[in-house]
């Protein structure tokens, strides 16, 4: 005499102890079809902080990070920090050039405008030089969010 | 505005919104999560001072 058993998603399997959640019966499907799909989707996150969520239709999140960050960044060039340029013989500065380069076009609007050269014997000085470089690494965490978003892991 | 404490709030008040928004999607629990990251920031730089009054500059 055999029996059949209807497994339900979300029951326990007969075979092992894994959970048949709905995530293991659908199959996951990405926002934006396409193998380039997430590197598009991480350069416009880089380019403009918040457009990648903005795009992908997280609204509130992007409109939050289009506004704090660029402003994060301003303040950074406000208290006379400085923008470093890549110099490798000098690897703190060359890493400290690459946090900046996250904030995405801001940086180099302010490179095409000269701006951003700091002024070393001010008072804010490295108050503004943690602000640039606070501002390019969160948006380096908003552009992987970003992504994450787009393969539908979130 | 050169005050450390002042730019040290500011800077933890830009540092917990983006981690708070990053990191729940619920308006209520951005909030929450925010304020409570602010409060740490806050409180774990003052804390922090304060055991260093002691030693010398």
């Amino acid at each position: 005499m055999y029996s059949v058993s209807v497994i339900k998603p979300g029951t326990r399997s007969h075979v092992g102890s894994g959970r048949l959640g709905l995530d293991s019966l659908v199959q996951r499907k990405s926002i934006i079809p396409g193998g380039m799909a997430g590197i598009l989707v991480c350069v416009i996150a880089w380019a403009f902080p918040g457009a990648g969520h903005l795009w992908l239709g997280r609204v509130q999140k992007g409109t939050v990070f289009f506004i704090v960050l660029p402003l994060m960044y301003l303040i950074g060039l406000w208290l006379e920090g400085q923008i470093f340029s890549f110099d490798l013989s000098q690897p703190l500065v060359a890493l400290a050039a690459l946090a900046d380069l996250g904030i995405g076009v801001p940086y180099l609007m302010t490179r095409f405008l000269g701006a951003g050269e700091g002024r070393v014997v001010a008072v804010t000085y490295e108050y503004g030089n943690t602000f640039l470089v606070a501002a390019g690494l969160l948006n380096f965490l908003v552009v992987l969010d970003a992504y994450d978003i787009a393969l539908g892991r979130k | 505005m050169s005050s450390h404490v002042g730019l040290m709030l500011v800077f933890s008040a830009f540092v917990s919104v983006v981690f708070a928004v990053l990191t729940t999607d619920d308006v209520d629990a951005q909030l929450r999560t925010g304020a409570i990251l602010f409060a740490g920031f806050g409180g774990a730089c003052i804390l922090l001072g304060w055991l260093m009054f002691p030693f010398p500059l």
